[in-house]
């Protein structure tokens, strides 16, 4: 099953950001979500929410948003809710946000693993964040790449990553995964 | 050792209700049951009917069967209000509980009755057999017919008996197999009588009525009987109607589409209980001939084969083929009282008034198999008492059937002006007068049952003297139980008793799958099951199995050590749970697992069972975005296939259906 659509010319023709957001549609894999300088390795951050800052702000740096401290606001918004980490060692934070015509993401991959401060036992080696558009229509896909995410990071990934020596080779070990 | 997916998030015990896996049964096997013991009237009724009444026996008897209609109706109004039915039920919600146990203390000891009389008819019929066969084999002795039935009988009772601690599907598989061979034989009986009265024509019985003195009971004998004889005549001929009962209490076991199929089961109780217990009758007096008839009072239908036209030798061999298919379904009318009992037993046992102890189910089979043994003893004992003797046995029968149907008749018509809810289904006859509607079919019906059970008071002395007794003792019984239970527990709402299979792995739930797709459906809050009702009405059972899932969970070493039983709130929530899967009809297949987190053990269970589908209710602490989200995520962080899977959230007024 595929989870995206492709980049269309009017898609593209839409928006003025740096980095075309990407729409739903058939054979887009994740590591076409992300690029070199949306990928922060290695990250030494202490806790979940100063990585998820960083996190934030290189994403909508990339994407050319200047206010992403709103961007940051929701996503920690979510964050107050149910818990966005998994056991393999993934955290996935992530909000539906006004204004933007597809998903935007980043990853961190941490150099130490932290704990998650909702759920403790757990501990986060790998942050990946996006956002995706806040319309009753792209609620499918905001699903089904939270499926697909969690699904593609499994620990064996995860140890992979943290192993790497930049965001070339972190991107690089997921192109070849999902080849 | 358990399984550890990795660390973290786990399911660590799986527990598999296997008592709550109910299976439905068709219209076809609900209407054998019934028909075992209804049908079955057709062996005894009309040697015990004119013993009683005379040779207008016929008439009375086809009157009675006419009367089966309404009664049928009577229970399909009941039935439709409530799945856990019956006259227990009906009569509780609207007389109050203890005239609901007068109720079904009357109609215990029917069911008791119905076993004996059955069984020691069908040791009557064999024996009568043995014996005209016997000289024809050149084997000089004969059996004893009545220490031979008495025998005989105990062997059934003990037969049916066995097969009802297995379950009901294993006994109704035996009904319909029952009720195929009566079938056969019925063909062949009409089709030998046509022939009979072609070739020797057909005498059709009198109206005249011959009561005897036993007959007439306590019945003044300086009053003349004027029309009050038809009366009489009818309450004696009453016992034909046997086993309606059955119907409410299998009612709970049958299958979806449950209203439409307990009305097809109706249907065919009445005409196949008509016909063959009416036209026998009629067979019976018109073509054995007058002299002889007596001869043949505890077996009518031997006498009836061995008055067809042909060859002596050939009319022997019909009459060895008409006792084997009654001696099979008189043995299958001790199979329906054993389970219509159960079923009284239980409704009972659920409003606490049967000692909890009764309620244990059988740990291979699931079946309350104690409260079987009671019934199965006291069956027991009254064969032995009777000494076979058919007819005191009938003399004493049908008490607590008319007094069942007259409280059953009062009750429904009570909860007309009662309960004005909607019903699934009316009895006819209801006029509508401005805003209120005025039952008289069903007053019509409660005022004809009425009369013949207060006649049948005074005329059948046996039934009046041992009914009383017999429903006095049960009542008391009924009485001190609930006494005990209520002091031993403060009053609380019924809880199913589970049967639970446990293991520390999800693959048990393989064991449990039978069909090509399955649905899981989440329930935590027996108060909110909008969604498995949902599910229930458009899941198709033939194709698709439905895991209905709860997770308990534990965190720290309390995860660990946590033992597998249910605590008061699951085994409220799986007792809902079993009711809403009996009011559809619709087998479920309901497990609970122990968990640190909820979503990890809903995706894992679900993952193992196979779900193509996941359906949970509107939470009160969740959002349907974020209980979707989080589901979203979990199962893609443990799926090991590309398998779509759709997530559906149903609520009032909420549907949310998402594919991945």
């Amino acid at each position: 099953m595929a989870w995206f659509q492709k980049k269309t010319p009017e898609a593209a023709a839409e928006s003025p950001k740096t980095t075309p957001p990407v729409r739903a549609g058939k054979g887009l894999k994740v590591s076409s979500l992300l690029a070199e300088d949306t990928i922060l390795f290695p990250v030494e951050g202490h806790d979940k929410a100063a990585v998820l800052q960083s996190l934030a702000a290189a994403v909508c740096g990339k994407a050319g948003i200047a206010d992403w401290a709103s961007f940051l606001a929701k996503v920690q918004e979510r964050e107050q809710g149910i818990s966005t980490t998994l056991d393999t060692g993934l955290s996935l934070p992530h909000a539906r946000m006004d204004g933007i015509p597809g998903i935007l993401a980043g990853m961190a991959v941490l150099k130490k693993p932290i704990p998650d401060p909702k759920q403790p036992d757990l501990s986060i080696r790998v942050m990946f964040l996006f956002f995706s558009p806040n319309k009753q229509d792209a609620f499918p896909l905001h699903l089904q790449l939270l499926r697909g995410v969690s699904s593609l990071f499994q620990p064996a990934l995860i140890d992979q990553l943290t192993a790497s020596s930049s965001p070339a080779a972190a991107l690089e070990l997921i192109k070849k995964l999902e080849a | 050792m358990k399984p550890e997916p990795r660390p973290g998030r786990r399911v660590t015990e799986v527990v598999v209700l296997t008592t709550a896996m109910l299976s439905f049964i068709s219209f076809w096997r609900a209407s054998a049951i019934v028909l075992c013991d209804l049908a079955s009237t057709a062996w005894y009724v009309g040697g015990i009917v004119e013993t009683a009444i005379g040779p207008a026996a016929p008439w009375f008897i086809l009157g009675v069967m006419l009367c089966a209609a309404p009664m049928l109706m009577l229970y399909v109004e009941g039935s439709s209000m409530f799945v856990r039915g019956g006259v227990y039920k009906v009569v509780r919600e609207s007389m109050g509980g203890s005239l609901a146990k007068v109720s079904v203390s009357a109609l215990m000891f029917d069911y008791i009755l119905t076993g004996a009389i059955s069984s020691v008819s069908a040791g009557q019929y064999l024996a009568g057999l043995v014996n005209s066969a016997f000289p024809h084999l050149h084997i000089h002795w004969s059996v004893d017919p009545k220490l031979f039935s008495v025998v005989f009988a105990l062997g059934v009772v003990a037969y049916f008996w066995r097969q009802n601690i297995k379950g009901i599907e294993e006994s109704s598989d035996k009904a319909i197999k029952i009720m195929s061979l009566v079938s056969v034989m019925a063909v062949v009986i009409f089709a030998w009588a046509a022939y009979t009265i072609w070739s020797r024509g057909f005498r059709w019985p009198s109206f005249a009525l011959n009561f005897t003195h036993e007959s007439l009971g306590w019945f003044p004998s300086h009053l003349a009987l004027g029309r009050l004889g038809l009366l009489v005549a009818f309450g004696h001929a009453f016992l034909g109607m046997s086993g309606l009962e059955t119907l409410a209490q299998v009612y709970r076991e049958m299958e979806a589409p449950k209203l439409k199929n307990l009305k097809r089961a109706a249907a065919v109780i009445f005409v196949f209980a008509l016909v063959l217990t009416g036209t026998i009758s009629f067979l019976s007096v018109g073509l054995i001939p007058d002299e002889i008839r007596h001869t043949y009072a505890d077996n009518l239908l031997s006498g009836l084969a061995m008055s067809m036209a042909g060859p002596h030798w050939l009319l022997l061999l019909l009459q060895a083929f008409v006792v084997l298919v009654g001696v099979i379904i008189l043995s299958g009318a001790v199979n329906t009282s054993i389970m219509g009992s159960n079923g009284v037993l239980n409704r009972l046992a659920e409003d606490r008034i049967m000692p909890d102890a009764l309620r244990h189910l059988h740990p291979r089979f699931g079946t309350t198999h104690r409260m079987i043994n009671l019934v199965v003893l006291l069956q027991a004992i009254t064969i032995i008492l009777c000494r076979g003797d058919v007819y005191l046995l009938g003399e004493a029968y049908a008490f607590g059937l008319i007094w069942s149907f007259v409280f059953n008749a009062g009750a429904v018509l009570v909860l007309r002006f009662k309960d004005r809810a909607k019903r699934e289904w009316k009895f006819p006859g209801n006029l509508r007068i401005g805003r209120h509607e005025l039952p008289f079919g069903l007053m019509g019906l409660f005022l004809l049952v009425l009369s013949v059970g207060l006649i049948n008071l005074l005329t059948k002395r046996h039934a009046t003297v041992f009914g009383l007794g017999f429903t006095s003792f049960f009542f008391v019984l009924f009485l001190i139980s609930e006494r005990i239970n209520k002091r031993e527990k403060a009053q609380d709402e019924h809880r199913e008793k589970f049967n639970l299979r446990s293991a520390a792995d999800l693959a048990i739930m393989r064991e449990e799958i039978e069909r090509p797709n399955r649905v899981l459906v989440a329930v935590r809050d027996p108060g909110n099951l909008y969604h498995l009702n949902k599910t229930l009405e458009t899941h198709d059972a033939e194709t698709t199995d439905l895991v209905v899932f709860t997770s308990r969970i534990r965190k720290g070493l309390s995860l660990v050590d946590e033992t597998v039983s249910m605590d008061h709130d699951e085994e409220k929530l799986f007792t809902r749970v079993i009711e809403a899967a009996e009011k559809h009809g619709k087998t479920v297949t309901p497990m609970l697992v122990v968990s640190n987190e909820p979503f990890y053990a809903i995706t894992q269970a679900a993952q193992a069972v196979g779900a193509t589908e996941v359906v949970f209710g509107v939470s009160a602490k969740l959002s349907t975005d974020t209980q979707l989200e989080r589901l979203a995520m979990t199962w893609g962080s443990l799926q090991k296939d590309k398998q779509p899977v759709r997530f559906r959230i149903l609520g009032p007024g909420v549907e949310h259906a998402v594919d991945l």
